[in-house]
């Protein structure tokens, strides 16, 4: 049974006005290709490289699966593990973003869920519980190089901030290497856009929340670029009359105060996006202040 | 908290950060590849000119949608041209326009003076920037050069969108010089084509004589005013008005007119002259119909001279794509033109000559029409390759001139039929 087949791995095409949407499930969202162009076998071609890239890495980096290499290296903690040119790429663009964030971005930190169970309760973890769990968060434990990676036994680490967005810019880049369709690539509200559209027509996005209501749907406008999304208002821990989100300061190990339930932001690849827009929810009540200064457009739902 | 305004850009950091992760195959990252165009073109009339064309065109569009847009065009002319005089049911002698010699016609033949070859090669430039915000502005030039002329140009415009970029209006501007520098120097207007026997020693005075200087040279401006509206999803029109005012040698040096007795006999090939300043006025509407089942491409120009020249073109192409990315563009044009007040088929000998007068059927009343076929099929990568083939007719008429004596059993206006093949690649 080591080669299970997963069965929801399909391509739907389905014709829309002046093109395709091509989508199938990858990563727990629901992925869609939009593309512009009157061929449908081209649309379908395209979309199933965009999926079986989707797919693979899933396969390679979710925590999720057993038998991917995130789990191994997880498993492997405390012992030299050999890694490839992309792991050691994104373990390189994980090192900056820990660093441009001073530490905040962190991707060994999802170890701190084992306290933290955002479900609505008032299970509010123990200082000593979150204390405890802090010496297995750092990213300044790691040492890798470009083909071995090292951290202390009991860490983990976790793809989930950046996964989602690099497999849309990886979506993004194989794509236009095959086609001049201009396109956009949606994974469940972090998306990319390809190309210039028949009279330079913009993609009208809007990015919904399954836990908001429509009203509060974010609608964007997008002629080039990626925007991506940050925030979930369903989890939180409520204690005391105190609403403990689910944004947690790394360094503390304890939830930032008052983020914004929802931060969307522009970039050019949307792995940048989704890197500041979890960012700046770490910033809490200043969120929305930190994306001004740095002059990098954003919606934000509070 | 941590980052504040102090901090360094993030954008730019992250720029070079996501470039490493992205860049083993990016090219999102990497400086924007050039898009390259090329075609070979070959046009052919029966028994006439014929031209071979090359052209390579490059686009390359930087980081902040900045164009730059250079194209380099070859074309190899060879053939035979009506020299303008009228065909006659005896066989005629012409002076070759560079007194070099001589040539004759059959009987009953449309004159074409065979001396025609000649290798141009024009180079174009174009740079195209947003301004401000809502605003385009792009400038050009191109220079071509030929071995008896030379045209130099620049160019200017500036667009502006409004209603959310669904209209768009600009407004340009363009200025040209063109030199001719005809081998055997420029006729004198209206004096008599020197057909003695060219081996006499006399006869290069007496062509001398016919010549009034090496070269002569024109001044064009242009101006242009557009509104490009998008109307729905289906459908965008643009309209557009330009003004054009040339001043300065626009006579043929190769052309000439046959002067004739009452019985429509040849007595001699006079030198034509045009007017040196004509201004014309052009509108042109077009609109684009995305159907379900292809794109309609139809316009329609007017222009409008002070030479008395009014002609309309209509033009038509509706591409049909097919599913495995292939497409089929059939092609229709018709075109129709007034003759310029100055045309006339030939002179009466008897009657006094006019200050202004040409021969040259481009001028007189012309219909002409083109269908034709591109074929077009991406390989992959981007690139594409495209074929087209054209048949082009032309039929010029009278313009009321009535034929007389020996000219009525002659053809006064003969057909012309064309082909046109076209190759292009774009990488």
């Amino acid at each position: 049974m080591s080669n299970m087949v997963k069965g929801d791995r399909v391509v739907k095409c389905l014709a829309r006005k002046g093109g395709f949407t091509l989508s199938f499930f990858s990563m727990a969202s629901l992925c869609e290709v939009l593309i512009d162009t009157d061929n449908e076998a081209l649309a379908t071609e395209l979309g199933l490289i965009a999926a079986n890239e989707a797919w693979r890495i899933e396969d390679k980096y979710s925590r999720y699966d057993s038998k991917s290499l995130c789990s191994e290296i997880n498993s492997k903690a405390g012992q030299v593990v050999e890694i490839d040119e992309e792991t050691f790429n994104l373990f390189e663009f994980a090192s900056q973003c820990y660093e441009m964030s001073e530490g905040t971005f962190d991707i060994t930190s999802g170890i701190l869920r084992k306290v933290w169970h955002f479900d609505g309760s008032d299970n509010v973890p123990s200082e000593k519980s979150v204390e405890a769990l802090l010496q297995l968060v750092g990213w300044d434990k790691v040492s890798y190089s470009a083909n071995s990676f090292l951290m202390k036994k009991g860490m983990e680490i976790d793809f989930g901030g950046l996964g989602k967005e690099y497999a849309v810019d990886r979506a993004v880049l194989l794509i236009s290497q095959r086609s001049n369709a201009p396109f956009l690539v949606n994974y469940g509200g972090d998306l990319a856009v390809h190309g210039t559209r028949e009279n330079d027509e913009p993609w009208q996005v809007g990015i919904e929340h399954p836990s908001f209501d429509a009203s509060q749907s974010t609608l964007v406008t997008l002629r080039t670029g990626a925007v991506a999304t940050s925030g979930d208002a369903n989890r939180f821990l409520l204690k005391d009359n105190h609403r403990y989100s689910h944004i947690l300061d790394v360094v503390t190990g304890w939830p930032v105060k008052n983020p914004p339930n929802s931060i969307t932001v522009a970039a050019p690849q949307c792995i940048q996006a989704g890197f500041l827009a979890t960012l700046a929810l770490i910033q809490g009540a200043d969120a929305e202040n930190f994306l001004k200064e740095q002059n990098i457009l954003h919606w934000s739902i509070r | 908290m941590q980052l504040k305004a102090k901090k360094p850009n993030l954008k730019v950091m992250l720029t070079t950060a996501s470039c490493a992760l992205l860049g083993t195959t990016a090219t999102v990252c990497a400086e924007e590849t050039w898009q390259f165009d090329t075609a070979i073109m070959h046009y052919a009339e029966a028994d006439r000119v014929s031209a071979t064309e090359a052209i390579i065109a490059g686009t390359k569009t930087f980081k902040n949608d900045e164009i730059l847009s250079l194209k380099l065009t070859i074309d190899a002319l060879t053939g035979a041209s009506p020299n303008g005089a009228t065909a006659q049911p005896t066989p005629q002698t012409f002076t070759r326009p560079s007194g070099n010699g001589q040539y004759n016609v059959k009987a009953g033949d449309t004159p074409l003076d065979d001396t025609f070859h000649d290798t141009r090669v024009q180079l174009t430039g174009q740079w195209t920037q947003p301004l401000l915000k809502d605003y385009t502005v792009s400038v050009g030039g191109n220079f071509s050069k030929e071995y008896d002329y030379m045209s130099a140009s620049l160019n200017g415009n500036v667009a502006r969108d409004f209603n959310k970029k669904n209209t768009t209006l600009s407004a340009g501007m363009a200025y040209a010089y063109d030199v001719i520098e005809p081998e055997g120097g420029i006729p004198k207007p209206l004096s008599e084509m020197d057909v003695g026997d060219s081996n006499d020693p006399n006869f290069n005075d007496d062509f001398n004589k016919t010549r009034i200087a090496s070269d002569e040279s024109k001044s064009t401006i242009d101006l242009l005013f557009g509104v490009t509206q998008v109307i729905n999803r289906q459908m965008i029109v643009q309209l557009n008005y330009s003004y054009s005012t040339v001043s300065g040698y626009m006579t043929d040096p190769f052309k000439i007119i046959s002067s004739v007795n009452k019985n429509g006999e040849s007595q001699a090939y006079l030198y034509e002259n045009r007017p040196d300043e004509r201004t014309k006025h052009a509108f042109f509407g077009q609109t684009k119909y995305h159907f379900d089942s292809g794109i309609l491409d139809a316009s329609y120009r007017y222009m409008t001279d002070d030479w008395q020249i009014d002609s309309h073109t209509f033009d038509f192409r509706y591409l049909i794509p097919f599913t495995n990315g292939h497409f089929i563009e059939p092609h229709f044009r018709l075109y129709t033109q007034s003759a310029a007040e100055f045309y006339q088929p030939f002179i009466a000998q008897d009657e006094a000559k006019p200050n202004f007068v040409s021969a040259d059927y481009r001028i007189g009343e012309l219909d002409t029409y083109t269908v034709g076929l591109k074929y077009g099929m991406p390989l992959g990568d981007g690139n594409n390759l495209s074929f087209r083939l054209e048949y082009y007719h032309q039929t010029p008429k009278d313009n009321g001139t009535q034929a007389i004596g020996v000219l009525k059993e002659v053809e006064l206006y003969e057909q012309v039929d064309a082909i046109i093949v076209q190759v292009t690649y774009s990488f």
